[in-house]
């Protein structure tokens, strides 16, 4: 689990354009991305950077319901 | 409606006096600053607006959210009679008011991406793809994020966002021609006739998706 959400975390900083976010600062694993306020184009970078980076096929549909990290690394640890 | 959001503490000041208790525990958790401050000036001017509309004081009014996270408003515990759609990016928030039916809005400050490939694959039927791969620099940009708005209007007024599968549907070959507006139907919203508007400014792209109205003569009901 650690070393998902550590490559989520650099997912994020590397490509995620947040204001107010200092990179490198850690994610908050149960808080929905959407409710912390990223942008839609953030959301989808985000997900298709998932899909390419742990080379996995996640829909939108899908992905809508695994918007908290830990929802996210729970299913990536699983896949 | 235009909201005006660039960083101004005065400005902030105020608007955090229309918030309810809820709304401010909610702008107080927001981890980051540039959202925090576009969820509190868009709600103060969305609160001035619908008392303003609805003729309702503002301890009056409250907010439902549907499983999608789409909200509505309520005065006095009843649904208020007036449609409503929030979007922000950056600078610029916009808000669209409607009397019925469905409606969602959406803008997009024109700055470059680090992701613009990515974005594209997610959003953007086999057609509208080729367009935009024809264009470049800062005229891609633009056609891109015009489309882009226009298919998050859509699917905001279907009351879901882009976390739905944007490639299943292509804005009207007239509009991507660059026709102001044109009409559709979402493969999600069978027997659902929408009109899309593009109205974006110099700087930002943005989009109005209204349900046509039959009742209305096929036209769409008047934004406010």
């Amino acid at each position: 689990m650690a070393a998902t959400e550590e490559r989520l975390r650099k997912l994020v900083d590397d490509n995620l354009e947040i204001e107010g976010r200092a990179p490198g600062s850690p994610l908050d694993l149960e808080r929905n991305i959407s409710d912390a306020g990223v942008s839609s184009p953030d959301i989808v970078a985000f997900w298709k950077l998932v899909n390419e980076e742990f080379g996995v096929d996640i829909s939108a549909e899908q992905f809508a319901e695994l918007l908290t990290p830990a929802a996210l690394i729970a299913y990536l640890d699983a896949a | 409606m235009y909201v005006d959001l660039t960083a101004d503490a005065d400005r902030e000041a105020e608007a955090a006096v229309w918030l309810d208790e809820e709304e401010r525990g909610r702008w107080a958790a927001y981890p980051y600053s540039g959202p925090q401050r576009q969820f509190l000036l868009c709600r103060a001017a969305l609160r001035a607006t619908l008392c303003e509309q609805v003729g309702c004081a503002n301890e009056a009014l409250g907010f439902e959210t549907s499983e999608h996270g789409k909200p509505s408003a309520r005065v006095g515990g009843a649904e208020a009679p007036i449609s409503f759609n929030v979007s922000h990016s950056g600078r610029h928030g916009l808000i669209a008011f409607a009397p019925d039916g469905l409606l969602g809005v959406d803008v997009e400050e024109l700055a470059g991406r680090r992701n613009l490939d990515l974005l594209m694959d997610g959003v953007l039927g086999e057609n509208e793809r080729r367009e935009i791969d024809s264009k470049e620099g800062d005229e891609q940009l633009r056609s891109f994020f015009r489309l882009w708005t226009m298919k998050e209007a859509l699917l905001k007024a279907y009351g879901k966002g882009l976390l739905v599968d944007a490639t299943t549907f292509e804005i009207p070959p007239v509009v991507r021609g660059g026709a102001p507006r044109g009409q559709l139907e979402l493969p999600q919203l069978p027997g659902v006739t929408l009109q899309v508007e593009g109205i974006g400014g110099e700087d930002f792209a943005a989009a109005l998706a209204r349900e046509v109205v039959p009742e209305a003569g096929g036209e769409p009901a008047e934004s406010r």
